[in-house]
């Protein structure tokens, strides 16, 4: 900036200085000689000349921004760098020109299109077209150096023809399958390298090269893109195989997941089933001991009634004892009781058959009276032969008769039946 | 499959039917038929029919007033009709039943088959199940399992299961899920459902996931029954039925640590809703089976309370599927209980009742979902104990034990206790020595004991179920 300012203070300097010499040997020449008019017209006239010069070329010029100046002294022949701002130029004195600093573009239309001026060939001798486009710019450091070489035309002079030089020949070691597809980047890569240098011999740096659509002969691009259809198909393919792989990887992987998932479930439900089984298991726990305890409470209980039953028993066997002990006793009683009953009888008895003996041996009749009696209510009819002695007739009966037994025991025999009858 | 081929079949009427080789008393006896076989007519000769028993493979003659011989168009359709209506709530004719009905199928044509002849069959179906599972004189045997052949060869699936030492055997419902798939009456809706739901029907070794997805499925079947239009004794058992799967539900719910309060409120619902005015007689240990079972998960319905600062307990999850509940009072915290047991059974801390000298706790434990147990912690001469009571003496089945109140003044406790024992439901109203755990007074009714009638708790006096009539 000082560097600039410097500059346009010295071009002001020079200015003013050359403006002021020529006023002062104007007023100079002007008292010198005052009385010649001409001169002052002529004076006057050029100083008119040169402000009017000055209002119709100014001396000074704007550098955009991104442009660089190289202003060369007509006089010295030097040249001074200048970047963009104001910038001093003397008509005359001076000569500017202008760089621009930023990417230039170059694109070569004529070998766009394969029918065109001039297509590439490929290797195969196919005409093609490719949208090229070549993006450069001036060295900046190098632009003071070369400027003075550079011509007004770099994209005409420079790089048009090195571009031209490099690309066709770079085409030509292709196919135009590689160009159109393949090996785009490869070609673009080539050519970037074999530009690049010669460019860079010259000042000027390549930013890049960038192919765009390459034009294809119609035939070529129908086979073409048959072609590349069937690629096309093919990598679909591919993909397909590859989604299907995938497809069934991720079968695969859920299939996992559900049979970890039901194994999950399954050991849930097993878990469940466990627990639910402690549960039953330990209610049951807790139900024993009162199952015990009912248990025992009844053996309890049937002992209890064991030994009421066996005191029953007991009770009852000793009151049975004591029973048939008294019983005894009773009987013992009630035997002597019979006998002293049956003594006093039978002397009764006795006294009785004595009494009784004394009166049948006084009347002996009375025996005979006395059957009588008691066969009475008994036997309505007695047949019987009368004795043949004369006898008692109930003799035969009574077989009491020393004599005649046999006609007895006849007689006997026959009595019950004539009875019975 | 069989009757498919036949256009007349002569369907046996009457059991221990001959079929013999020859149109003769004295011929050989080729098979014996029971009522409902199905044969296929071939010929007439005398009083005999010659037929194909298609079942056993082979042919031969049986006397014509043994069989009735059907035809199977669609124009005798309706008199086949009229038969399986007839025998529908004949008991001892289920074979020949279900053999009219699979010829009504057969002989209808598609659009006119309604519910009804399902209906029966599933209706007849049940009864030869239930009346093969009970017990009977060995005369029955022979002609009950040849009816169950019968039925089977029919397509009648039936399946057992082992309960208290016997096979039960139960109807697989394919009917009812038909009357239910169709547009059907709601009589015939609450007959299919109250079969298909059957308790005892349930398998016992069935697992607790299967039997929470069962139960689920169950309630979403008598769910499907619309009560308005049915008789109130019906109502009463569809209500029954629907208290006893809601309070399975609610246990396996609490089981699984997820919101068991709504489906124990359906339980306790439902069971309200049951007008015990209207309970038909057979449905009497229905009621007392809903109700204890109802009782015995009642407690999921109540939200459980803040501990205070007295006596209280507190549960931490112990090893996989066990709860741990440890007495806490102001000094004893849950580091340094007083008392400490594990459980694998559901531990509801709603129910813990302290008593007012603060010595004892009672809480229900629920180790099954229709068995609860009563803890006791209490005060003893070496600490604090924990008491186990269970309903009752015998494996667990249907039953529950429940605090009733402090006796005050006195180490004593009420509580009731209602159970199944060798199949019949006991309840009763005891005084409990808590020295001994031993019951010093029972009584069927809480008025006949002036302790209980006393100090009974008002807080089970308003939640209890046993004080129903």
């Amino acid at each position: 900036m000082s560097e600039r300012l410097e500059s346009l203070l010295q071009g002001l300097l020079a200015l003013l200085t050359t403006t002021i010499s020529a006023i002062g040997a104007a007023l100079a020449s002007l008292g010198r000689t005052a009385r010649r008019a001409w001169v002052l017209l002529l004076a006057i006239a050029l100083i008119g000349g040169s402000g009017y010069a000055l209002f119709t070329h100014p001396p000074f010029k704007t550098l955009e921004p991104g442009e660089v100046g190289i202003r060369t002294n007509k006089l010295t022949g030097s040249a001074t760098e200048i970047k963009e701002g104001l910038v001093v130029v003397i008509p005359g004195l001076h000569e500017l020109r202008r760089y621009s600093l930023l990417d230039q573009v170059y694109r070569p239309v004529r070998s766009s299109k394969a029918n065109g001026e001039a297509p590439f060939q490929s290797i195969e001798g196919l005409s093609l077209g490719v949208d090229l486009t070549i993006r450069y710019t001036i060295d900046p450091t190098r632009l003071a150096a070369i400027a003075q070489k550079l011509p007004t035309d770099i994209n005409g002079e420079i790089v048009e023809p090195m571009v031209q030089g490099v690309i066709y020949k770079s085409f030509t070691r292709y196919s135009v399958r590689d160009i159109f597809s393949t090996k785009r980047g490869e070609i673009q890569k080539e050519i970037e390298n074999e530009l690049k240098p010669k460019l860079a011999a010259d000042g000027i740096i390549l930013r890049g090269v960038q192919m765009g659509q390459v034009d294809l002969p119609p035939e070529y691009r129908q086979g073409m893109e048959k072609l590349l259809a069937e690629e096309l198909e093919s990598e679909k393919m591919k993909y397909t195989l590859e989604l299907k792989s995938k497809q069934v990887q991720q079968t695969e992987l859920e299939a996992e997941a559900d049979k970890v998932k039901r194994e999950k479930s399954a050991e849930a439900a097993g878990n469940e089933q466990i627990i639910a089984a402690k549960a039953q298991e330990e209610a049951m726990k807790h139900v024993l001991p009162f199952k015990q305890k009912q248990i025992e409470q009844r053996q309890y209980e049937a002992e209890a009634e064991k030994v009421s039953r066996i005191k029953t028993a007991e009770g009852s066997a000793e009151a049975r004892r004591i029973e048939a002990s008294g019983e005894a006793d009773s009987r013992h009683k009630l035997a002597d009781v019979e006998a002293y009953r049956l003594e006093t009888i039978g002397k009764v008895t006795s006294a009785q058959l004595e009494r009784d003996g004394a009166l049948i041996s006084k009347n002996p009749l009375l025996i005979q009276k006395t059957m009588a009696d008691k066969l009475s209510d008994k036997i309505s009819v007695i047949i019987a032969p009368p004795p043949a002695n004369g006898g008692f007739i109930g003799s035969a009966l009574l077989g009491g008769a020393q004599t005649g037994s046999a006609q007895g025991q006849q007689a006997s025999a026959t009595a019950p039946q004539e009875t019975q009858q | 499959m069989m009757l498919a081929a036949l256009a007349l079949v002569a369907i046996v009427t009457q059991d221990s039917a001959a079929l013999r080789a020859a149109p003769r008393e004295s011929a050989q006896q080729q098979a014996v038929l029971w009522q409902g076989d199905s044969l296929e007519v071939r010929g007439e000769k005398m009083d005999y029919l010659q037929v194909y028993d298609h079942r056993r493979e082979r042919g031969g003659y049986i006397r014509a007033s043994q069989v009735r011989t059907q035809s199977l168009e669609p124009k005798d359709a309706p008199d086949l009709l009229a038969v399986v209506r007839f025998l529908r709530d004949t008991p001892g004719a289920e074979a020949l039943g279900i053999s009219y009905a699979a010829a009504y199928l057969k002989a209808a044509p598609a659009e006119a088959i309604g519910p009804e002849p399902f209906d029966a069959l599933g209706t007849m179906a049940d009864r030869l199940a239930r009346r093969a599972s009970v017990k009977r004189g060995k005369t029955d045997d022979t002609v009950l399992s040849a009816h169950l052949e019968v039925a089977s060869s029919y397509g009648i699936g039936m399946q057992g299961f082992e309960r208290d030492g016997r096979i039960q055997l139960c109807y697989n419902g394919e009917a009812f899920r038909r009357v239910l798939a169709m547009k059907s009456t709601d009589e015939q809706r609450a007959r299919a459902a109250l079969a298909l739901t059957r308790p005892e029907c349930v398998d016992p070794n069935i697992t607790p996931t299967d039997r929470n997805n069962l139960d689920t499925w169950r309630a979403e079947i008598l769910d499907r029954v619309q009560l308005t239009e049915l008789p109130e004794y019906e109502k009463n058992r569809l209500r029954l039925r629907r208290a006893s799967v809601w309070a399975s539900i609610a246990f396996e719910h609490a089981r699984q640590h997820q919101p068991a309060q709504e489906a124990a409120n359906r339980a306790l619902q439902e069971l309200a809703g049951v007008n015990p005015e209207d309970i038909a007689e057979p449905d009497a240990s229905a009621y007392t089976d809903a109700a204890v079972r109802v009782a015995a998960s009642r407690w999921a319905a109540e939200t459980e309370p803040a501990t205070g600062s007295g006596l209280a307990v507190i549960s931490t999850p112990g090893e996989s599927g066990e709860t741990c509940v440890a007495l806490t009072d102001a000094k004893h915290d849950q580091k340094n209980p007083l008392a400490k047991r594990c459980t694998y059974g559901l531990v509801w801390k709603a129910s813990a009742s302290v008593n007012a000298q603060q010595t004892a706790l009672a809480l229900a434990v629920q180790p099954l979902d229709s068995w609860r147990e009563l803890w006791v912690f209490h005060q003893g001469e070496k600490g604090w104990i924990v008491d186990i009571l269970p309903p009752a003496a015998n494996t667990p089945d249907v039953g529950y034990l429940e605090f009733a109140g402090w006796v005050p003044g006195s180490a004593k406790m009420l509580a009731v206790r209602e159970a199944r024992v060798d199949g019949r439901f006991k309840r009763s109203f005891e005084v409990i020595r808590m020295d001994t755990m031993d019951v010093e007074k029972q009584a069927d009714n809480p008025r006949s004991l002036s302790l209980f009638y006393r100090w009974q708790d008002p807080a089970w006096k308003r939640g209890t179920l046993s004080m129903r009539r």
